[in-house]
């Protein structure tokens, strides 16, 4: 069976006024400039506000002492599915395992929050934060001391009151 | 037609499946056979089983108790069930037991990933413990040597206890205190420092109670690759396991052979593996000062040579860390550049330290492994016991000198500056090489795949574990291409390729192929070659 189709006759060019369609144009332009329910923000000065569960660029957690919460303990590069955590651990003056080198590629990272879910130490954290920019591409690789410096607000990865989302 | 039922061999089943082996077999190493592998501590292959552990705990019908299948010997017709709801009941029971005291730190534990609790404990412990008492601490002890001890981690197997009494025959560890405050101890002050076997007792304790200083914190076992290979230390040629990350080797385990080494190897050879891991090496071919491209340095070196043949002997010098194949091919070398003398330098200790409870292995008295492999192509051995000195005749020779593998760290800056064509095949820079025309950059044995002879005439494989620098060859394919240059055969492509070649041209090695050596090794067809040192 060939198939139907449907012809459509159009008003020829020159015998069409575009003035009453233009007018509707702009009469939605300027219902805009007036419309209480705009979307736009006047970024910087207004800041969008983020869902808790916003997953950004990482912070690192410290101790009371500034050191790292973290314990080396390697479960964070084995669970990266972006494979973007570098991490190389050792033993400190007390005795303790630490990261001697923690990075992560934040090119790399696909923002999953999986090494915030699989820390055992909830040192390693996703944050509320978007402002990233940078002017080298190497400043994307965050070491552990910049993730220590990171101050954002932290992601929660689920409902406190509801953990397991029944 | 009906069987007689041999008198060595018992039948029986285990998990409905039948099983014969030999009289005198255990439950637990009969199930090993059929692949039905039992939960255990305290039994390990090479030791004693007290049945301490309560794990390997089976059920035998018509038994009014579990069995300890690690101790009790098989019968005719019994059966045997390892995973009813009896046995495994119990083992999950035992488990909870276990974790009474055992402190959850598996993210900082070395043996996490590797370790045997968390292994059974996943597969059959229960979610949540029930003990609701305090956990008791012991907190870490040094036990001297390379070896820690944390206590609170223990699972009381004692198979450090037993190794050292019955293996190393060095009675330094053992049980003191009873019940849930039984913990291992050294006796007094004396600690591990100073046996030479210590370090196994990392290997065969199940859990985080025994880990090595050396590895501490280093590495996850869940991100190290295992290369089977052969410890480089000396010529015993213990079956050892390379552990790498990031491309540099991070320990060296033994690997079981019964032939050779048991499950054991000793702390020299364990740690002596930094060297692999330098990073100053030669990684370029250089001729005349410039780098150059390999087929460029095989060609020029090969108009050099061939220009030079028949003015005199050749000298040679080779490491016995070189492969049968790179000495194989040196030899082939060197005869048809008019024949000549090659001389090896090996280390040698004052004396061999023995292993008591399992003689065979011995830490021996040639610091090198292929010192047998050197023996067979002809090699003579010079210098002292320091791998110094011997080689006056080839630093002022005037023919073509050949430098395989040998740092020549004795040697002064003007060696071979007297030769026609100086070559020096070599790993690092070296002072001595200064005057050679051609320095071409090699693998070392962690970067290729060869065969060593150790100490008993048993020829073993080795693999690559690391990944060369940069345009480092192994030796037999430099030496091969050279050979090709010179018209004779085709240059070898691959090690097997190159090891048939060399088989076929040295007696000992007559008829053996890598598929014949596999892991585990095969001994050459020479007996002379086949004796202690």
């Amino acid at each position: 069976m060939p198939p139907k189709v449907k012809v459509v006759r159009r008003p020829e060019p020159e015998r069409t006024s575009y003035l009453r369609a233009t007018l509707k144009g702009m009469a939605l332009t300027f219902r805009h400039l007036v419309n209480p329910n705009k979307v736009t923000i006047q970024y910087p000065e207004e800041r969008p506000v983020l869902s808790p569960r916003w997953r950004g660029t990482h912070r690192m957690e410290v101790h009371a002492d500034g050191r790292p919460k973290c314990v080396a303990c390697g479960l964070c590069p084995t669970v990266c599915p972006a494979n973007c955590i570098r991490l190389v651990g050792g033993e400190d003056d007390q005795g303790n395992r630490y990261p001697v080198v923690y990075e992560i590629d934040e090119f790399r990272c696909i923002f999953c929050g999986m090494c915030q879910e699989v820390c055992p130490v909830e040192a390693i954290h996703v944050g509320v934060d978007y402002e990233n920019a940078e002017y080298t591409r190497d400043r994307f690789v965050y070491d552990l001391d910049r993730l220590m410096e990171q101050d954002h607000p932290t992601a929660l990865l689920w409902d406190p009151s509801d953990p397991r989302s029944e | 037609m009906s069987q007689q039922p041999n008198p060595q061999t018992v039948t029986l089943t285990i998990d409905g499946r039948s099983v014969t082996v030999p009289k005198g077999t255990t439950i637990l190493r009969a199930a090993e056979m059929v692949g039905i592998k039992i939960p255990h501590y305290c039994y390990h292959p090479g030791l004693s089983s007290p049945a301490m552990c309560r794990l390997c705990l089976v059920e035998v019908e018509g038994w009014p108790k579990l069995a300890p299948s690690c101790k009790t010997a098989v019968a005719e017709g019994q059966v045997v069930h390892t995973d009813s709801e009896k046995a495994r009941a119990q083992r999950t029971g035992v488990l909870e037991f276990y974790l009474v005291n055992h402190p959850l730190d598996c993210p900082i534990c070395d043996q996490s990933g590797e370790c045997k609790l968390q292994d059974y404990v996943f597969a059959e412990g229960r979610v949540h413990g029930r003990s609701r008492e305090p956990k008791r601490v012991f907190g870490r002890d040094d036990f001297g040597g390379d070896v820690l001890f944390y206590g609170d981690r223990c699972v009381m197997c004692t198979r450090c206890v037993r190794f050292m009494r019955e293996v190393a025959q060095d009675d330094r560890l053992c049980v003191v205190e009873r019940g849930s405050r039984s913990v291992i101890d050294t006796f007094f002050e004396k600690g591990l420092e100073g046996s030479p076997f210590a370090g196994n007792i990392v290997d065969i304790c199940p859990v985080g109670a025994l880990v090595s200083k050396d590895f501490l914190y280093k590495a996850r076992a869940w991100d190290l690759d295992h290369t089977p290979s052969v410890c480089p230390s000396c010529s015993q040629g213990c079956n050892i396991s390379i552990h790498t990350r990031d491309n540099l080797v991070q320990r060296l385990k033994p690997r079981e052979n019964l032939e050779v080494n048991g499950w054991w190897m000793c702390d020299y050879g364990r740690f002596n593996y930094e060297w692999m891991n330098r990073r100053d090496r030669l990684s370029v071919p250089v001729v005349g000062g410039k780098a150059v491209g390999w087929s460029e340095a095989v060609n020029s070196l090969a108009e050099d040579l061939r220009a030079a043949i028949g003015q005199g002997a050749v000298r040679a010098v080779c490491s016995p860390l070189a492969s049968n194949e790179d000495m194989g091919f040196l030899r082939a070398l060197v005869d048809v550049l008019g024949g000549g003398e090659i001389y090896y330098r090996s280390r040698r200790a004052p004396d061999e330290i023995v292993l008591p409870g399992y003689p065979i292995l011995a830490r021996r008295r040639d610091l090198a492994p292929n010192v047998r492999g050197a023996e067979l192509q002809g090699m003579i051995r010079v210098g002292d016991d320091e791998a110094r000195g011997g080689l006056d005749q080839v630093a002022s020779h005037e023919g073509i000198v050949l430098v395989l593998g040998d740092p020549l760290l004795d040697q002064g800056e003007d060696f071979g500056g007297r030769a026609a064509v100086y070559v020096y095949f070599g790993t690092y820079p070296s002072v001595a090489a200064g005057r050679a025309r051609f320095v071409l950059p090699i693998t070392t044995f962690a970067e290729s795949e060869g065969t060593w002879i150790n100490v008993q005439g048993r020829v073993q494989r080795f693999w690559p574990a690391l990944r060369a620098p940069g345009e480092a060859w192994p030796a037999w394919r430099v030496l091969g291409s050279m050979l090709a240059a010179l018209g004779e055969g085709p240059a070898p492509a691959e090690a097997h390729v190159a090891f048939e070649r060399v088989a076929q041209r040295t007696p000992a090695l007559e008829g053996i192929s890598y598929r014949d050596i596999g892991t585990r090794g095969v001994m050459v067809r020479e007996p002379a070659l086949v004796s202690g040192d």
